[in-house]
């Protein structure tokens, strides 16, 4: 009989596998097989972010584990629940102000780099820090013939340390890109899915490195870099792996030009 | 969350298995099965149909199997008969293929007569078999021919693939060709597919179809054909696989580009404490 930790792991790894185009149906399918592996999966499954709207301040809203209640989300404007819950869990009053800031600062930052979209920060207590979830969701020009959507899912973790003026930050970034076409020439083209990273820094707490300043600059620089990943894998690697499948010239030339790049290579190594 | 009446039962969790299996990426479904067997936790229930579904999977990929020494063959659809047995139109040879061993068992000679469609067949085989040599570093190709009514169908099917687990990732082509004659002109319809599997740290999948149809309006002969089919196969897979490439720089250079920028307008990174300090003169300016 296999035990839990074990099924988990196959999970995950069938997630890695599974066309990533067919997320949430490879998710559900996975909980059904392992219904007491729901919570977990939930919470280690990278799910495209979906949008509420906020009733009360009009204005949208991403989901996911870390803002739901049972069957309910916590909008990051409003701080209520959608359907509303009594008791829904929120965080402290302390940590909400820093919530409502943070989220400030976040949707500037979208502002800045994307143009558009949509941006939430949830927080949530730890013992000796909290800890985050920093979404934000992008959506492309949908009339042109390729479409187009961003998501990040970035999960933070704070311990505050020597009294308050250090902390330990872990951040965990999952990047979805998606793009499909439907041209004549190529007829359909799927290309998508996710990449993660991680990255753990110390940093010092004062006027001009809050929490803030120090949290959106590791995501500053983990969203440039995992972005000119996303770009040498998306249309770099799995190109490459296309041409490695079939030739666009006869492979009788490829050797010819092999042989001649060859011989050239000799010539100029014995002039020098 | 635990009400029986939400769980599943046996016939839909192997039903569950066996989309696992059928979506499984190219030069992976040992994996896909593995995970499966360890999430269903039912060996019984996991054995019934696994069979099946496997060989069921394998003939869409259009695995390619060694039918002896110098011959490759591949497992499709169309090379299996009523009695489970496979055909390889080239060699006349049949076989079981047994999955666990991996290999070609209880193989007779022999065994096919395509008829009347064998000088067809065997034309457009010699030109395909030279086609993929041409362009497919590691293809193989297999070109049944059967008789429908009137008609006679030829379908040519091509597969390639490169699978690099340790570098994580696996890729496919297929493509299969029917072509039908019909008194002296025959249509000629391909399907083209290709599925590419990149899982370092992440799960990025390319998935991409294309259709072609045309007509060679006046057939001569056997090898005339063949020429004719020859040239529009490789006309059409060379359009699909520029396309292809052609969309790959619109997608990095227009698309990318406006889901997020590199920098801000600015070109420099964010100065994050200006950013606070703009926000809390909102809020208080908004007070």
């Amino acid at each position: 009989m296999a035990n839990l930790d074990k099924q988990l792991d196959a999970a995950l790894d069938l997630m890695r596998r599974l066309p990533p185009q067919k997320a949430e149906k490879n998710l559900s399918d996975c909980i059904d097989l392992v219904p007491e592996l729901c919570e977990d999966l939930l919470a280690s499954v990278d799910q495209p972010l979906r949008i509420l709207k906020d009733s009360q301040t009009g204005k949208d809203y991403l989901l996911c584990d870390y803002n739901r209640d049972g069957d309910s989300y916590r909008s990051p404007w409003s701080n209520t629940y959608d359907p509303p819950l009594s008791d829904g869990a929120i965080p402290s009053d302390q940590l909400r102000d820093l919530e409502i800031n943070a989220n400030a600062a976040i949707d500037s930052y979208r502002e800045m780099y994307y143009e558009g979209g949509i941006s939430s920060v949830y927080l949530w207590d730890l013992d000796h820090g909290f800890a985050g979830a920093i979404l934000i969701k992008k959506v492309g020009d949908l009339s042109t013939k390729i479409k187009g959507c961003w998501d990040s899912i970035h999960v933070i973790e704070v311990q505050e340390k020597s009294g308050g003026r250090n902390a330990h930050y872990k951040l965990t970034s999952t990047i979805m890109l998606w793009l499909q076409t439907s041209k004549a020439a190529s007829g359909t083209m799927n290309l998508g899915g996710n990449l993660t990273r991680q990255v753990e820094k110390d940093s010092p707490l004062n006027e001009s490195n809050s929490h803030i300043a120090n949290i959106g600059r590791l995501i500053e620089e983990m969203e440039n870099k995992m972005r000119n990943t996303l770009n040498e894998i998306y249309f770099g690697k799995t190109k490459d792996i296309v041409n490695d499948l079939r030739s666009m010239i006869p492979l009788s030339d490829v050797s010819k030009q092999q042989q001649i790049a060859e011989e050239l290579r000799a010539k100029l190594g014995n002039n020098q | 969350m635990s009400d029986t009446e939400d769980q599943i039962n046996d016939e839909e969790k192997a039903a569950i298995v066996h989309g696992f299996i059928n979506h499984a990426p190219p030069g992976e479904v040992d994996d896909v099965i593995r995970d499966s067997r360890i999430l269903l936790n039912d060996d019984n229930t996991f054995k019934d149909g696994i069979v099946e579904a496997l060989s069921k999977y394998q003939q869409s990929q259009f695995m390619p199997v060694n039918v002896d020494d110098e011959n490759a063959v591949l497992l499709t659809a169309h090379g299996l008969q009523d009695n489970g047995r496979f055909i390889d139109p080239a060699t006349g040879k049949s076989f079981r293929f047994d999955f666990s061993k991996k290999s070609c068992v209880d193989i007779e000679d022999g065994s096919v007569d395509n008829g009347d469609a064998e000088s067809w067949r065997s034309e457009i085989d010699a030109a395909i078999s030279e086609y993929v040599k041409e362009y497919y570093p590691a293809g193989v190709s297999t070109v049944y021919g059967a008789q429908d009514g009137g008609d006679i169908l030829i379908t040519a099917c091509i597969e390639d693939h490169k699978y690099s687990p340790e570098n994580f990732w696996n890729g496919k082509w297929r493509s299969e060709w029917k072509i039908t004659i019909s008194g002296n002109s025959a249509t000629v319809a391909g399907v083209l597919k290709t599925q590419v599997h990149y899982y370092e740290d992440g799960n990025v999948q390319l998935v991409s179809q294309k259709e072609c149809k045309d007509e060679v309006s006046s057939v001569s002969s056997e090898k005339q054909l063949a020429e004719a089919v020859r040239k529009l196969v490789e006309k059409f897979e060379h359009e699909y696989q520029a396309g292809v490439f052609d969309n790959y720089n619109n997608m990095s250079t227009t698309t990318f580009k406006a889901l997020r920028r590199q920098l801000p307008v600015t070109r420099t990174k964010i100065d994050w404490n200006k950013i606070l300090g703009y926000q809390i003169g909102k809020e208080i300016g908004g007070k």
